[in-house]
């Protein structure tokens, strides 16, 4: 089997023989190699122990403790896999810091009995995810999950949150409700999930091992050539070209930009066109590609998208607009509220 | 953007991410999925409940940006803004459904509409 592997790996680089050697270097190792399976089940289990420790349950209920013994045991996992990484495949120090937080804050999430608390650490999960998604090159992505999410989301869900207490007796203002002191069956879900870790975990080990190895480039450079305005925008800035010329279009409207050549021809109103040499250093910005993904790629896709919005926003509207009925037992407690307070009136 | 998160988020790149860097994302990646899971089982408080489902598409969400870095292309930055998109409209009728229920029995507890089932 894994000499298979090995064979097939050896297949792609003959595939691809313009491939340098420090890319070779580079190429996905066979992760079933490098990683230590005795800390990575061990950490998966003891995780496994934390968490249902920290979940909110009758009697003791250890949080502390339980996340405590949940970090060592995570921390186990990780360390699993960095012992035996072949040099320079391992995530920079910021990776540790924010995916620390996020595992950190999310479990928090689930253990905290306060639900605004639980809201204001998702919080916190989607900024150190965010901090993931800029250590993964997507700006565009980080920023906008924060506004969407942290901004917009989690605000919806904290309005919820006060809408949907019930009133707090004066007496025990501190008291929380039944539902959120005590989680349900704590253990058969801790359980549940971890197995469902470990064996998601083996299966990436094996899986990532056999993906194709990376390719070199900057992604779909190729696109800069429909967009003359940029380009435009860097030679006028670079004093190659004077403030009235532009780059000449073809009858198509195409723009006449040459990136294999790495010439543009442009011209002034009237003038006679000339090409010029284009800086060697034009790079397509995560955000022009996530546009052009976007509009070109799945333009499908967004028309759907806006559809999922409007019923979003009819279904909403529609549920907001129904007139509710208390049920009985409901009822009877406000009446027996309404009655009490008449009677401490009346004394 | 300032200039230490332009500094971080252009380390490295546009070169190729190792495999095993690949693996410690996805890695975090199922840890969130899995506490998410656990979440939404254990707790009984259906607003709790539907922030287990956020941290779901969250995962989700890493997973899919750290395949887009590593295959160096941009589709799964795309396929997270439509997840952002389908997690906003869950949200709003998810929450609609929370207040709807709550005026009805003045509770949170998922177990008392367990009459629904069947």
């Amino acid at each position: 089997m894994r000499s298979g592997r090995k064979a097939r790996a050896a297949g792609f680089d003959r595939r691809l023989p313009h491939v340098g050697n420090s890319l070779r270097s580079a190429r996905s190792p066979d992760l079933s190699e490098f990683f230590n399976p005795v800390l990575l089940y061990g950490g998966c289990a003891l995780g496994a122990l934390g968490i249902a420790l920290a979940l909110p349950r009758r009697g003791v209920s250890p949080q502390v403790l339980g996340a405590i013994v949940a970090a060592i045991g995570l921390g186990a996992m990780f360390l699993g896999l960095g012992v035996a990484t072949p040099d320079g495949a391992r995530p920079r120090v910021m990776f540790y810091i924010f995916a620390v937080i996020a595992l950190g804050a999310s479990l928090r999430v689930i253990s905290h009995p306060r639900p605004v608390y639980a809201a204001l650490y998702f919080i916190l999960t989607i900024l150190a995810s965010s901090g993931l998604y800029l250590l993964l090159s997507a700006e565009f992505m980080a920023f906008a999950l924060i506004i969407v999410y942290a901004g917009a989301i989690l605000i919806t869900y904290l309005f919820v949150i006060m809408l949907a207490t019930e009133t707090p007796v004066e007496s025990e203002l501190e008291a929380l409700a039944e539902y959120d002191r005590y989680s349900r069956e704590p253990i058969a879900a801790t359980v549940a999930g971890f197995i469902l870790i470990a064996a998601l975990s083996t299966l990436l080990a094996r899986g990532v091992g056999e993906l194709p190895p990376p390719r070199a480039g900057s992604p779909d450079v190729a696109r800069i050539a429909d967009l003359p305005g940029k380009v435009e925008r860097i030679l006028r800035d670079s004093e190659t070209i004077t403030g009235s010329q532009r780059i000449v279009r073809d009858a198509e409207g195409k723009p006449a930009i040459d990136l294999s050549e790495g010439t543009a021809l442009v011209a002034a109103p009237g003038g006679e066109p000339h090409a010029v040499r284009l800086p060697g250093d034009l790079v397509l910005t995560n955000t022009e590609g996530v546009g052009f993904s976007l509009l070109v790629d799945h333009p499908g896709s967004i028309e759907i998208a806006g559809v999922i919005l409007l019923m979003a926003m009819l279904g909403a509207v529609v549920l907001a607009r129904k007139k509710v009925e208390l049920d009985e037992r409901a009822r009877a407690r406000q009446l027996a509220a309404q009655r009490a307070a008449a009677e401490g009136v009346s004394l | 953007m300032t200039d230490l998160a332009l500094a971080i988020a252009q380390a490295d790149f546009p070169l190729p991410m190792p495999g095993a860097t690949l693996y410690h994302y996805l890695l975090v990646s199922a840890l969130m999925f899995a506490i998410g899971v656990i979440g939404f089982v254990s707790r009984r408080n259906l607003i709790i409940m539907f922030l287990c489902t956020e941290l779901m598409f969250q995962a989700a969400g890493i997973a899919l940006i750290a395949f887009s870095r590593f295959h160096l292309n941009h589709t799964g930055e795309t396929f997270v803004i439509f997840v952002l998109t389908v997690a906003a409209a869950e949200a709003a009728l998810a929450l609609a459904l929370v207040v709807l229920l709550f005026r009805r029995k003045e509770t949170l507890d998922a177990s008392s509409w367990a009459e629904l089932k069947g």
